[in-house]
């Protein structure tokens, strides 16, 4: 099979894209020994700054640095403009059909998902049914995983609606970029991101009903990969960064401890998965959560961003129904496209799939963070056996698509430039309006051949431009 | 027939409690089954009540000045319909086809439900595992503890009425039957079962049915109902944290009687 790959930067003919022309002039313009010390700096920055990762599976739990790459990933305007109404619109279907689900479910009666598929799921949280959430949101904080085929057309591999990470790092590599090469921001317009601490803050305050509410954001502490980004988001809003024993609950309200005494809670930004959140509902050797949570969540007194119970929509099994849902709940045609999508739950897209094991790339419905995941074409006969007894073991755990040809983006590689696989996550806020900054995170797949991107798989970010072209 | 509870738990700590909170979900509520003439919860400091995700009625007990006991009083008396078997319900069942940590079906336990039901999924098969739970797992109290699960009760063959239920939830739930966890009271005429009890209820034709495996009873004659979830850990009467206070001896008294009928109608 010849696969091709969408190349960002450069036409099959071999010429630039106009939008990367600039870039491609300064970087044949610039001597190679100022880019690699330049890049040298920047690892040098980014280790001071203390941007870190601690990676899953590593017993030490070592920190690493996320390696950060110098060329940039780059979107023109009219472009983005489509992206951008695609994530929107999703975003709204998503946070319309969590409202449905937990209240009338119209979008089952209509025969559109099977009820046993969502009402069953791990994700499916009966301390939600029937809450009514301010402005109906539960998803105030969404990450959309795009990915490009062969021509170039954009597709969702996955809505993360629980805990998205990564918006840091987006923040940080244009910091980076505009230090090491501020001549590149001056040659041309590129849309600037630095607005994304205000818009999130301004995002969780109309998240309450209360005029100015007290935010924090709850971290599951400094052991968390993400912690990083828990400090970083909270210091650059200025609002307070908890942990659970920092909060307590007294008559269904959550307060505070602070030196001047309790202060009451009215937000939680929370970066700590549902199971964790409340020791007395869910799992109860959590040491991470606040005794009490639940009952004044659903007494009304706090807001929690994001609601409990947005798993059941961005589970790997609904999201073959996504499509659906943006017709269903807005009439409208889905502007971004669905990667077609074998359920092995159901016994023909089973058997299809242990037949092309090969081929496809099978995930696990609840898995994150590219673990669990088998990616056929680059898989060994063993691995594909191990995964096959899986399956046949228990199909309704996973789901299989076909192996995108992701597109490339030159990288710098010990060799030189050579290109790697990316994908992009721009992040949806939900508050008043529906409103994302020009980009997202750009991760890259820094082995060669490799298809997966994520952070905790030895991927990389690049900064993410939208340029008007 | 009337029943007529008193149910009083003391806990006692070894040092001082600085602060405490409990979900407590002490209150039946009216149900096709069950009429609560009166109930009383007598708590340290008042209390609202409010529903819980299952519509349980909980009560959230919050303490922050430090305490060396706490006392939690339940009574009240409450009308049971012995001729009313199965309770409907308007939530959709599937939620509770989930397994849960304390209910996940291992091999041997979905082996054994195979076994006792084959291809049927009426009210007769879950009888007969009823009955064969029953005889595979004794009663023996203190032979397992609250975090003792379905699986580890099932090859220990020994527990009580909790684990007794839980095993019957991961064979149903294994089936693709949808059952829940009961937690509650039965008057019971010999004083080796306690009178503060845990059954299961199976989603069979519209309706929750119960199945009572300690005491083989596939009809709630005795039951009072208090609580229902996916598994203990939701549906217990008391589940609470607190900082310090060392180590704690809970007493727990629980009188079910048959009121005298002042007759009527």
């Amino acid at each position: 099979m010849v696969r091709t790959f969408y190349n960002e930067m450069y036409q099959a003919n071999g010429e630039c894209r106009p939008h990367y022309q600039a870039f491609a002039r300064w970087l044949a313009e610039t001597p190679k020994e100022l880019l690699a010390q330049r890049r040298r700096e920047a690892d040098l920055l980014f280790h001071r700054a203390g941007i870190t990762f601690t990676l899953y599976g590593d017993e030490q739990g070592t920190e690493r640095l996320i390696p950060f790459d110098t060329i940039p990933r780059s979107i023109p305007a009219s472009e983005w403009r489509m992206v951008e109404r695609g994530c929107i619109q999703r975003v709204q279907a998503l946070n319309m059909f969590l409202a449905d689900l937990y209240h009338e479910q119209r979008i089952i009666k209509a025969g559109i998902i099977p009820a046993e598929q969502v009402l069953a799921n791990e994700g499916y949280q009966i301390a939600m049914q029937g809450l009514n959430l301010h402005r109906d949101l539960y998803a105030h904080i969404a990450g959309v995983d795009l990915v490009r085929d062969g021509d170039g057309s954009y597709y969702v591999l996955e809505d993360n609606l629980r805990t998205p990470s990564g918006v840091s790092y987006m923040l940080e590599d244009r910091k980076m970029m505009m230090r090491l090469f501020p001549e590149l921001f001056a040659a041309q317009r590129i849309a600037p991101i630095n607005h994304y601490p205000n818009l999130l803050l301004e995002t969780l305050k109309t998240s309450s009903p209360l005029d100015n509410p007290n935010v924090v954001v709850l971290t599951p502490g400094r052991f968390n990969s993400a912690y990083f980004e828990h400090a970083f988001l909270s210091r650059e809003m200025g609002v307070e960064l908890v942990e659970g024993a920092d909060l307590f609950v007294r008559d269904d309200k959550v307060y505070m401890r602070t030196t001047a005494g309790a202060k009451q809670v009215d937000v939680i930004y929370r970066r700590l998965d549902d199971d964790f959140l409340d020791p007395l509902a869910f799992n109860p050797d959590s040491m991470l959560g606040v005794p009490g949570l639940l009952s004044a969540y659903r007494s009304g007194h706090v807001v929690l961003a994001n609601a409990i119970g947005t798993g059941v929509a961005d589970d790997k099994s609904t999201y073959p129904y996504v499509t659906e849902m943006i017709r269903f709940y807005l009439d409208e045609e889905p502007v971004l496209k669905n990667v077609p999508t074998w359920q092995c739950s159901k016994p023909a897209d089973l058997s299809h799939v242990l037949a092309n094991l090969g081929e496809l790339v099978v995930k696990e419905t609840q898995g994150s963070g590219g673990y669990g995941m088998l990616v056929g074409p680059a898989a060994s006969k063993a691995e594909i056996e191990d995964f096959r007894a899986r399956l046949i073991a228990k199909p309704e755990a996973y789901i299989a698509q076909p192996t995108l040809c992701l597109s490339t983006c030159p990288t710098f590689v010990e060799t030189g430039i050579a290109p790697r696989h990316i994908d992009l996550r721009p992040f949806v806020l939900s508050g008043r309006e529906v409103r994302l900054v020009p980009g997202g995170l750009t991760r890259v797949a820094l082995r060669e051949g490799s298809l997966v991107v994520n952070s905790s798989q030895g991927g990389g970010t690049k900064d993410t431009w939208v340029v008007e072209d | 027939m009337r029943l007529s509870i008193s149910h009083d738990t003391t806990y006692h700590y070894e040092n001082q409690v600085r602060a405490s909170i409990q979900y407590l979900r002490l209150t039946p509520h009216d149900s096709e089954r069950q009429r609560v003439l009166n109930w009383q919860l007598k708590l340290p400091r008042p209390v609202r009540a409010q529903l819980d995700p299952y519509g349980n009625i909980l009560h959230v007990l919050t303490i922050d000045e430090p305490h060396e006991s706490i006392v939690i009083g339940a009574s009240g008396q409450v009308e049971i319909d012995e001729q009313h078997e199965a309770e409907h319900e308007n939530q959709s069942a599937l939620p509770f086809l989930r397994f849960t940590r304390l209910t996940t079906a291992d091999a041997a336990l979905r082996e054994f439900a195979q076994q006792h039901c084959k291809k049927r999924r009426d009210r007769s098969a879950l009888i007969d595992l009823m009955h064969g739970l029953h005889s595979h797992i004794s009663y023996l109290t203190g032979s397992t503890a609250v975090e003792t699960s379905a699986a580890e009760a099932f090859a220990g063959q020994q527990g009580v009425c909790q684990d007794h239920a839980h095993a019957f939830l991961a064979c149903a739930r294994s089936l693709g039957i949808p059952a829940r966890y009961v937690s509650g009271y039965l008057l019971t005429d010999s004083s080796d079962h306690l009178a503060s009890h845990a059954w299961a209820e199976a989603w069979l034709e519209g309706a929750w049915y119960s199945f009572d495996v300690t005491n083989c009873l596939a009809k709630p004659e005795r039951h009072l109902k208090l609580a229902i979830g996916r598994d203990y850990l939701d549906a217990c009467p008391v589940r609470g944290m607190r900082r310090g206070g060392g180590t704690e001896q809970m007493h727990a008294l629980v009188e079910v009687s048959p009121l005298l009928q002042v007759q009527h109608q």
